[in-house]
């Protein structure tokens, strides 16, 4: 039984993975949707009430029947280096591949459809409410009055992409930002904005989960740290992470996000105020987890290799297809 | 007519530096020139900064 990955040739965090699966002679076909038609092929056969179906990537022939789980780490865009891509090209692979794979039996990581839906910044803020995460007030406006008025009651705000994406054309980052006292809403507008209360953090926290392990580690914010340096993707680097235990409060609430997700992972992250109170801010479905593992040592690279391999401890929840 | 949230948009950094591993099909794996998986060289995973939580990126922002 086989583990499928979606990803790219450049993708060393998913390199961490496979080098396990490897060690456990856990067999692994590696297959970014971007190489369908040139270095990937598929084949499906529906015939006679069944269905038979192949997938190849460079030196590598799988049946689709035989995948145990598929990893959808960062697959490409579908024919993305096909001969003459198109966004047609795209369209029909992509229908062909994650079409074939869905009823293949398989355990995801994520399933598609939960991931899909998970990405929605706003239904993570109102999943993580139900299941009892602190959540700092959110206003998500087009009206000026509104962001004008929210302002009033919470003076001191943060503002950052509803989706979490940056724009293009030319690139840019849109870096979680502190609004200045005074500030003129008129530009609300013009897009959805999203106004959160600041969390004077004295660290932040990553916890990824996987299955039912949650591995958490913290980054301590420098007593001198600038207030107006909310956002530490973007802050110089500062002290290294270190592994945290969860409060068993935030472990159930975290447990129940996953199952009403139906996510087998997920790297949450949230700021820890100065009480020691966990405020949840986002839920990444794929979430980047390699620079915990090298600061902090946690085992997880290993601990997705055991879920795709299906011999993760007994007892962790698993997202069916 | 710009939306309240560009006000805050900074240029994107482009990571610059070539990463010193190319991929290996055979092996499924990225390795060093001296042949060595790059993934478990810690150090360099952490000097180039591959593994991290970034911004900006063009295809993923689930980081």
């Amino acid at each position: 039984m086989t583990v499928l990955i979606l990803t790219g040739e450049e993708d060393v965090t998913a390199d961490m993975v496979v080098a396990h699966l490897n060690a456990s002679s856990v067999p692994v076909v590696r297959l970014d949707p971007a190489d369908l038609t040139a270095g990937a092929a598929l084949s499906g056969e529906y015939v006679h009430g069944t269905f038979r179906g192949h997938l190849s990537s460079g030196e590598r022939l799988v049946s689709v029947e035989a995948i145990r789980a598929v990893w959808v780490r960062r697959p490409g865009v579908p024919a993305a280096r096909a001969a003459q891509p198109s966004a047609w090209l795209t369209q029909e692979t992509a229908q062909a591949l994650y079409g074939m794979l869905r009823d293949c039996g398989a355990r995801w990581m994520n399933d598609p459809d939960a991931a899909r839906r998970a990405r929605y910044k706003p239904w993570q803020l109102r999943l993580a409410q139900r299941c009892g995460l602190p959540v700092p007030a959110t206003l998500i406006t087009t009206f000026p009055q509104a962001a004008r008025e929210f302002a009033e009651r919470f003076p001191d705000l943060v503002v950052k992409p509803v989706s979490g994406a940056h724009p293009q054309e030319p690139p840019r980052a849109v870096p979680t930002s502190r609004v200045a006292p005074g500030t003129d809403f008129a530009a609300v507008a013009y897009g959805p904005t999203l106004l959160q209360r600041r969390i004077a953090k004295r660290a932040d926290v990553r916890l990824t989960a996987v299955g039912g392990t949650l591995l958490a580690a913290r980054k301590e914010t420098a007593a001198d740290a600038d207030p107006d340096q909310v956002d530490v993707r973007f802050a110089p680097p500062g002290a290294p992470w270190r592994p945290a235990e969860v409060p068993r409060a935030v472990a159930r609430s975290v447990h129940a996000y996953l199952r009403r997700a139906r996510l087998a992972y997920g790297a949450f992250d949230f700021a820890e105020d100065a009480d020691g109170t966990w405020w949840f801010l986002e839920c990444n479905q794929s979430g980047q987890f390699g620079f915990v593992e090298v600061d902090t040592g946690q085992p997880i690279a290993r601990t997705i290799a055991e879920w795709l391999a299906g011999t993760a401890r007994p007892g962790t929840p698993v997202a069916e297809s | 007519m710009q939306p309240f949230a560009l006000n805050y948009a900074r240029p994107a950094v482009e990571r610059e530096a070539a990463t010193p591993y190319v991929y290996d099909a055979g092996l499924q794996l990225n390795v060093l020139l001296d042949g060595r998986i790059a993934a478990f060289d810690h150090a360099l995973l952490r000097e180039l900064g591959t593994t991290t939580s970034t911004a900006g990126s063009k295809t993923h922002f689930d980081d």
